[in-house]
């Protein structure tokens, strides 16, 4: 046993701890001897390490102005002076009228709002409002252990619906305690028997050894963990993806993740009026608002295919509005153009990329706003949605995926299809891939009459299939003991 | 996409079984998206606007399953017009288009009404852009009276469907429910919705158009007689969505009789139902699908996808129905045709012609750095490039200012605000996450950040690494830098001490090669360290990859 796991044993048999803080105060080791320590002990079953959540709490700005007054009690205040009643359209704070409505403090009927009983004592101070002395202590940092509280009640959650206060989170040590098999350990501990215990220079040089016996370890004994520094598995992820397609001979390229809308949307035969290009769908930007399209004579013809296709007027500064890509589409979009005049004996060209894509989405456990994806595009003749079929079942047998095929729709394509296998697991149907062949309008817009086969790919699902996660959230915390520990892909 | 829900007991009572149903949908191209033991939830894809439809989803399984085939002129007029309906001049700036129709003699009773109605407001939901760019209206064709007139006005009086009272137009706008969610499809210009839209029959008022029906012209399971408006801001659509329900009605064995719509300066009969046809190759049919298919096989194929359709020397001529208004061109009934085959009774055919894979120089060159980082250490971590101020400026005591930065102009999620300008406080924040995991801890990660340089856009692609532990001195933080312009391939550089509010005064360099900046490196200042929630000394660099990412598009 090492003399740190000694010297650990022995404080915690004395009693718990704690506190990472506390174990160091009374051992005098530091943090990392400590935490070298505990894992090797945990590991035998010599401790248990509780964790909890910890949050630190913060005001806003907004929770800063607050802590002289809620707007709802200054409503109070001032039902109070104008006789208990005012018309509602004279109240010009909507926010403090929604709370003290919620509170009872104010009953409206009609236009007008009336101060209750409750809303006098809570305006005259003579009941302290529980919300506000809830900001106070927060203020104060009372209830909190160097700068983090355990828990949060109701008050505190409704603080953070109103944006009054906000909460960062980190896993916790809460407890420390010896184990049996600890406890027993402990009474196996070295002692000196004149026996070399190290080696070290000083045997080898002194011939020590000529005289003295070398200590027998025990091979079961505990060694320090080695963890290897890896890739994130995302990027082990991507790089296999890549692998995959360059295997298949196709070329990686890539592009602008911030794109004028034109090259998102237009050039894709997506309508003006499509509701993905609602901005509470797409992030657009505000710095920089607009790109310019610069290709005059492209414009053009993307304005005829979307007038005659639609029927609708098409706008251009639409088109110019800056965005973070939808779908790495995009990408292919600009190789479509790109390559719409090589010697023929290049064909067909085949070309895949994988970026970030963004969706403006509220992000929940299930929700990111970030993912990844995969596109790719053949250019070349007479291509057949039976190409498609087989370029997409070779690159999913390369993952050890059997995809079904079915008919799908998207502006760009026709025929459309859709990818997708079946979860044995969860017996479901899981969505693989869209993609189909470029509308000749669109091709032709771009200036050229080969066929295209396109298809886009979710990167991010896969995961789910290779490595066992709850959501695509914890991937990105990186947390430093998963990134360690975490098991290898499956594919 | 948009999700439609119909009782599984009326496909039965048109032949269709639950079985042959699911088996069915996704094979159209739909998908299944809730089953029970009653009902069925379809989510419909935004091409096919005439599947919301109870009656046209069951003519599309029945086309497909060859139960049925399209008939020559199954969609034509039969009547002459027997409603006029004139529009005025106060609609012209708010919602110019109108379109109508009678359907006499149809059945509402069970489940009917309710799917009509749901296919109505479905429509105006999805193709319909939320009643902005059309909507439609179902009335007792018999409680009208005289001929309609399609006017716009301040204001107005009337019940609205479902209540007892009148109220006012600017009333149901600001309170009913209808009003609230659908005053702002009016129009998008505040201004001109001062002005709205309205149907009226010379009497009453029939409709507060786009938002609800009066109570007076309500239909019932028991109306026979039915009178259906489309309004909107293109003419071209109302027209085809006016065809789209008369295809319904008819579909429905009542009798459509066409309205004739006076504009100022012109008059229209709707529906049309004019006849469209379109050749296709035989040859383009088999090059697209990759399967061989002869004239005969493409006109049983035309037929279960619901053309009327016949030889024409080596193409086929198809006869659009008038429900179909996502046909635009051959390319969209190869499709028809296709789904007919079954995609899945295409066999996959190798591309022939043969290609050279080739990796990206970009990827490959930040991909060999990342390797190096592995090799001295460092585990690599991924952070989001959409990040705040907060995080970004402020925790890392940076100046932040607006004009520098990418901003996004609109998140549903509040931390979101921006593209990061560094990899560094992502990496801090993911340290956070781990305070009480062993030390030391060592992070790395490579990958774009954002500026705007005045009014240009610059992607960078930098490499930023962490190590926190009780040690963690600039010596570590130089060592590594050092190494990694060794990997570069960085030979003549300078390290000059540097000032960085994220670091301690002091303990912060800078590199510079070729007179720019390559990496900044140092001891992370105590006040940067108690932002991200860390209680360990931590050093850190920040190295330009590439300062300008240029791509070849």
């Amino acid at each position: 046993m090492h003399i740190y796991e000694a010297k650990l044993l022995g404080a915690l048999k004395g009693g718990s701890a704690g506190s990472l803080e506390e174990l160091e105060r009374s051992l005098g080791i530091g943090r990392d001897s400590i935490l070298w320590a505990m894992e090797n002990l945990s590991k035998q079953g010599a401790i248990k390490i509780d964790k909890r959540k910890e949050y630190a709490v913060s005001l806003t700005d907004e929770g800063s102005r607050d802590l002289s007054g809620f707007p709802e009690e200054e409503l109070a205040a001032s039902l109070l002076k104008s006789g208990r009643k005012a018309d509602i359209k004279s109240i010009k704070d909507g926010i403090g009228l929604m709370w003290a409505k919620k509170n009872g403090w104010v009953t409206v009927s009609g236009d007008s709002a009336a101060l209750t009983k409750e809303g006098e004592s809570a305006a005259s101070g003579s009941k302290p409002y529980a919300l506000k002395e809830t900001l106070k202590q927060i203020a104060s940092g009372a209830g909190a252990v160097a700068g983090y509280v355990t828990s949060h009640d109701q008050q505190f959650d409704s603080l953070i619906r109103r944006k009054l206060i906000t909460l960062r989170e980190r896993q916790a040590i809460s407890g420390i305690s010896i184990t049996d098999t600890g406890i027993r350990m402990l009474g196996s501990a070295p002692q000196d028997d004149g026996l070399i215990s190290s080696m070290s220079r000083e045997v080898i040089i002194g011939r020590k050894w000529e005289t003295q016996k070398f200590k027998a370890y025990d091979p079961n004994e505990a060694s320090e963990p080695v963890y290897p520094a890896r890739l994130h598995p995302m990027h082990e992820l991507i790089n296999h993806v890549r692998s995959v397609w360059l295997n298949m001979g196709f070329i990686e390229v890539s592009g602008p993740i911030i794109e004028s809308a034109f090259w998102n949307f237009d050039a894709l035969f997506s309508p003006q009026d499509h509701p993905t290009r609602d901005m509470h769908d797409t992030f657009f930007l505000s710095n920089p608002s607009q790109i310019d399209i610069g290709d005059i004579a492209l414009l053009g013809r993307v304005r005829s295919m979307h007038r005659k296709g639609w029927g609708e007027p098409w706008r251009e500064g639409l088109a110019k509005k800056a965005l973070l890509r939808t779908h790495t589409t995009s990408v292919s979009a600009h190789y479509i153009k790109k390559l719409s005049n090589e010697l023929e004996s290049s064909y067909p060209i085949k070309i895949f990329s994988v970026g970030k894509v963004f969706r403006n989405e509220s992000i929940d456990y299930k929700h990111v706003a970030e993912l990844y994806q995969t596109d790719g595009i053949i250019i070349g003749n007479n291509l057949t949605l039976a190409n498609l079929k087989d370029v997409l079942t070779r690159f999913y047998s390369k993952l050890g995926l059997k995809p079904l095929f079915k008919p799908s729709y998207f502006p760009f394509v026709e025929p459309g299809l859709e990818a997708y296998y079946y979860d044995e697991q969860h017996k479901s149907f899981i969505e693989l891939a869209g993609g189909g062949i470029i509308r000749k309008e669109i091709a032709k817009a771009m200036g050229t009459s080969k066929s295209i086969l396109a298809w886009g790919i979710g990167v991010d699902r896969l995961m789910f299939n290779f490595l066992e996660l709850n959501s695509l959230i914890d991937m990105y915390k990186n947390e430093v003991d998963w990134l360690r520990k975490r098991a290898e892909l499956k594919i | 996409m948009a999700v439609v829900t119909f009782s599984l007991k009326d496909f039965a009572a048109n032949g269709i079984s639950k079985d042959s149903l699911v088996d069915a949908i996704p094979r159209i191209g739909m998908e299944v998206e809730a089953l029970s033991g009653e009902e069925i939830a379809i989510d419909i894809t935004p091409n096919r606007p005439d599947l919301l439809d109870f009656t046209g989803l069951v003519r599309a399984l029945k086309l497909f399953s060859g139960k049925t085939a399209p008939k020559d002129k199954e969609y034509v007029l039969q009547h002459e017009p027997e409603i006029e309906i004139t529009v005025t001049k106060n609609v012209a700036k708010i919602r110019p288009y109108i379109a109508g129709l009678a359907a006499k003699g149809i059945d509402l009773s069970g489940e009917r009404l309710k799917y009509l109605i749901n296919f109505t407001e479905k429509l105006g939901d999805t193709y319909g852009r939320r009643r902005a760019k059309f909507s439609m209206g179902v009335y007792d064709l018999d409680s009208i009276k005289g001929r309609l007139t399609y006017d716009a006005s301040a204001d107005g009086r009337f019940v609205p469907l479902g209540l007892s009272g009148e109220m006012s137009f600017s009333e149901i706008v600001e309170r009913h429910p209808k009003g609230v969610a659908y005053g702002g499809a009016i129009s998008r210009d505040r201004a001109r919705r001062a002005m709205m839209p309205f149907l009226s029959d010379g009497e009453k008022i029939l409709a507060l158009i786009p938002i609800t029906n009066s109570e007076s012209t309500k239909a019932t399971t028991e109306t026979r007689n039915i009178f259906i408006d489309i309004t909107g801001t293109s003419r071209n659509t109302v027209m085809q969505v006016a065809n789209l329900i008369a295809c319904s009605m008819v579909d429905s064995g009542a009798d459509v009789y066409p309205c004739r719509i006076k504009y100022r300066d012109a008059e229209v009969v709707s529906p049309e139902l004019a006849p469209r046809e379109i050749k296709i190759r035989g040859i383009r049919i088999s090059k697209t699908l990759g399967v061989s298919i002869d004239g005969n096989q493409a006109i049983s194929l035309a037929n279960r996808a619901g053309y009327f359709s016949a030889k024409y020397g080596d193409s086929i001529l198809v006869y659009v129905p008038p429900y179909r208004l996502d046909v635009l061109n051959d390319q969209d009934v190869i499709e028809d045709l296709a789904i007919s085959y079954g995609y899945e009774n295409i066999s996959p055919v190798p591309v022939v012609g043969f290609s050279d894979g080739l990796a990206e120089d970009l990827r490959e060159f930040t991909d060999s750095a990342a390797l190096h980082m592995l090799g001295i250490g460092f585990s690599e971590a991924l952070n989001t490039y959409l990040t705040n101020e907060r995080v970004n400026f402020d925790n890392m005591l940076r100046p932040y200012r607006k004009d520098d930065v990418v901003g996004i102009a609109y998140s549903k999620t509040e931390n979101i605000t921006m593209l990061r300008t560094s990899i560094l406080p992502g990496l801090l924040k993911s340290l956070g996450y781990s305070a009480h995991e062993r030390m030391p801890q060592r992070l790395f990660e490579s990958g774009s950040v954002f500026r705007m340089d005045k009014s240009r856009l610059i992607e960078s692609s930098h490499l930023a690494f962490v190590s926190e532990h009780s040690k963690a001195y600039f010596s570590e933080a130089k060592g590594a830098v050092i190494s990694m312009l060794g990997h570069l391939g960085i030979e003549n550089y300078e390290i000059k001490a540097f000032s960085d509010p994220a670091f301690i005064e002091g303990r912060c360099a800078q590199v510079i090669a070729q007179g720019k900046q390559v990496a900044v490196f140092g001891e992370l200042h105590p006040a940067v360290l108690s932002n991200f929630g860390l209680e360990e000394p931590v050093i850190s660099a920040e190295i330009t990859l590439i300062d300008k990412i240029e791509y070849n598009i």
